[in-house]
């Protein structure tokens, strides 16, 4: 199991990538209210640049469950290598 | 533009220089940074960073042309479509991509007040897969009833095409289905008539067969094929939200696309230009001599004789030929006249520059040659040198960057599609051939000290027409095509033409020329409108080929005579600034018009047909009457 913080890190890098916002920053209970142009379209391109990033394959289920950042930092903790 | 992937370190740093470049206001550096960082081949993360950096350009700015394009589809293309932006602003398009729902498309189509009629696209695209076909049929089902399901999805097909044509009068694109990878069949769902790969095969085939000219096909199929059929469905999101396919393919799907509405629109490119030495050859003509080169029998040569062959049907095909080398001209030439396997001949190339000054300015003078803009040349070097000094001196003209490999070189020229058309005319077919002919009129008019003998001897015969069904995609394509010679920069479908040539005070005109050299086709066309007693030229294009042979005036002298038929006591034409007609900027002053309203931009010209008594003087002859030339 990769670090909590590792994976925030990273995280926050997409994160800002995709929404092309430097000064995003995460928390916990973050979730598409909380950020501009994260709707259902931006949630799918945000969910392809977890992939690459953590290189992770997610299924549809598992895509759905992506609606809160700290669901989607457990997910990451356990999937990723 | 390389095809090559690039890193993703790589891409942070030229998507960053894009910004900074916007912020900078420099809206066309920022859009050359930005397609250093993607190409069509990257996934769809690094897509949809780019077109999202697109949005923060100033397209405006860029003087791109204006498009509207509907999606109408029955899978999810929300994220396809500012893709498809990006990839057409590569082409020189400022779209706009609307999105309609497929299951409500018919209605769309019928209600003048749906989103779509008022949208008032140029451009319908009806992005079909086979998901939405429905074409499966049990198992051991008669040919008959295979044929029957077929013919029903292809009619279902045109009955779309009809109303869509009918009511927008715009440009129809349909998709040629995706085959899918994965068959509980297996190798039998190909081959038995009732397999699903089978019917969707007969599909696409029935499909090109029933499509009129208006309605250009998309070969989503070969792109699947391309980018690699296994990869090409992605099932996830299939299941999750009706992508059709896998969203890393968007950049390929919107490449093809936007490739294919450039050919369309009349942005293709229009001309070859070859280096020699190594590139149509191996070795130095100029060191090694006809004998010693590689080219023909032998692992060696093979590949440049395949290169000769791509070349020779993109030449049979339309497209121009042109050759910029550093050799002596004599000696470059003898490979074409006198080598036994060199597939291209000297006649293919319409112009052939072979001297020791620099490419930029050789292409430079091969663009003005054939009286073409740079932005419709490609470059094709082996000298990596020569490349980086076109592409430093001329951003216009496209460099293809070649493969050590010469076996490399095909598929290198191929892969970016410079080149795509909807369609293929018997002009496409002479081009290659009017060109080489106006080097021989150029030839004889240095023969010639006076112009009008000059003229009167080039024998010119002009054969005037309206819209019908032979000349009618011609006419398409050169008013979608011409952008030098093109007063208004209007642009009409074939849909749209003959709409035109049905209404009432509305003339639809094409002229044809044939000269002693040669035939040079339909060269011209204009759109006339008459309101009261003003006959309005609403289009006017004509092709460079014959500019400044009078053809001009004996088109005037028609419009004159158009204009007098109707009871009209003016004409009045109109001039809209392009970056690219500024040839024709003073066209109507020219022709004795008096200036009545307009800036910089545009301009309104007038002229009194009661106060000119005659028409104009013109050296070309009318073949509907047998009236002699001028004095």
């Amino acid at each position: 199991m990769i670090e909590r913080d590792t994976v925030v890190r990273r995280l926050t890098t997409v994160f800002q990538q995709t929404f092309d916002d430097p000064s995003l920053e995460l928390h916990d209970a973050m979730t598409a209210a909380d950020v501009d142009d994260w709707d259902s379209l931006q949630h799918i391109v945000l969910v392809l640049a977890v992939e690459r990033e953590f290189r992770i394959r997610l299924n549809p289920a598992e895509v759905g469950k992506l609606e809160n950042v700290g669901r989607m930092i457990e997910l990451l903790q356990a999937k990723a290598a | 533009m390389s095809l090559n992937a690039r890193s993703g370190v790589a891409f942070e740093e030229t998507l960053s220089r894009a910004r900074t470049a916007v912020t900078g206001e420099d809206a066309r550096a920022a859009l050359a940074a930005l397609f250093a960082s993607v190409t069509p081949d990257s996934d769809f993360v690094d897509q949809a960073r780019a077109a999202r950096a697109l949005k923060r350009i100033d397209v405006g700015a860029l003087g791109l042309r204006p498009l509207r394009i509907a999606l109408v589809a029955g899978s999810t293309l929300e994220h396809f479509a500012p893709v498809l932006r990006l990839w057409l602003a590569r082409m020189g398009f400022g779209a706009e991509v609307v999105l309609t729902p497929f299951d409500t498309a018919v209605q769309s189509v019928l209600d003048p007040s749906s989103a779509l009629r008022r949208s008032r696209p140029d451009i319908v695209w009806l992005f079909s897969t086979y998901r939405d076909l429905a074409l499966e049929v049990h198992p051991g089902t008669g040919l008959a009833e295979v044929q029957r399901r077929v013919g029903d999805a292809i009619a279902a097909r045109q009955a779309l095409w009809t109303r869509l044509l009918d009511h927008l009068g715009c440009m129809v694109i349909d998709n040629l289905v995706d085959v899918p990878a994965e068959d509980p069949f297996g190798n039998l769902s190909g081959s038995a008539p009732w397999g699903l790969r089978a019917m969707l095969r007969r599909y696409n085939a029935d499909l090109a067969a029933a499509a009129p000219s208006a309605v250009a096909l998309f070969d989503l199929d070969h792109v699947a094929s391309l980018w690699g059929r296994r990869r090409w469905e992605d099932a996830r999101y299939w299941f999750h939200s009706k992508h059709a396919f896998a969203l890393d393919a968007t950049g390929s799907v919107a490449h093809a696309a936007a490739r294919l509405i450039a050919g369309a629109r009349g942005l293709a490119k229009k001309c070859l230009v070859l280096d020699l030495d190594n590139t149509l050859w191996g070795g130095v003509i100029g060191d090694d001599g006809l004998a010693g080169i590689a080219l023909g029998h032998g692992e060696a040569g093979e590949a440049f004789v395949a290169l000769h062959r791509f070349v020779k049907a993109l030449r049979d095909r339309g497209v121009i030929l042109a050759i910029c080398s550093k050799n002596d001209r004599d000696t470059a030439m003898s490979v074409f006249r006198e080598h036994p396997d060199s597939v291209l001949r000297l006649e293919d190339f319409a112009v052939f520059v072979a001297n020791w000054r620099n490419k930029a300015d050789n292409i430079r003078e091969i663009a003005a040659t054939l009286n073409i803009g740079l932005d419709s040349l490609v470059f094709v070097d082996d000298n990596p040198m020569e490349r980086d000094i076109v592409r430093r001196h001329l951003p216009e003209v496209e460099v293809i960057d070649l493969p050590e490999d010469p076996s490399g070189y095909v598929a290198a020229l191929a892969r970016p599609r410079w080149f795509e058309a909807v369609a293929f005319s018997s002009e496409d077919r002479e081009r290659g051939r009017h060109y080489a002919d106006n080097a021989q009129r150029a030839a004889y008019r240095e023969d010639f000290v006076d112009l009008g003998a000059y003229l009167r001897g080039l024998d010119m015969l002009g054969t005037l027409g309206g819209v019908d069904s032979f000349y009618r995609p011609r006419m398409a394509q050169l008013i979608n095509k011409s952008n030098q010679f093109h007063l208004t920069g209007t642009r009409y479908s074939e849909a749209e033409l003959t709409a035109l040539a049905a209404t009432p005070d509305c003339f639809v005109r094409h002229l044809r020329l044939a000269d002693r050299f040669g035939d040079n086709g339909l060269i011209s066309c204009v759109v006339l409108r008459r309101r009261e007693r003003a006959l309005h030229v609403d289009t006017w294009v004509m092709s460079c080929r014959v500019l400044g042979r009078t053809v001009e005036e004996f088109i005037a002298n028609d419009m004159r005579a158009v204009a007098l038929a109707q009871g009209c006591d003016r004409l009045v034409g109109r001039y809209v600034q392009s970056p690219k007609n500024g040839l024709v900027a003073d066209l109507y002053e020219r022709l004795g018009f008096a200036r009545s309203a307009g800036s910089e931009a545009g301009s309104e010209w007038t002229f009194d047909l009661d106060a000119a008594r005659s028409g104009w003087t013109s050296w070309v002859r009318d073949a509907a009457n047998n009236e002699g030339l001028p004095r």
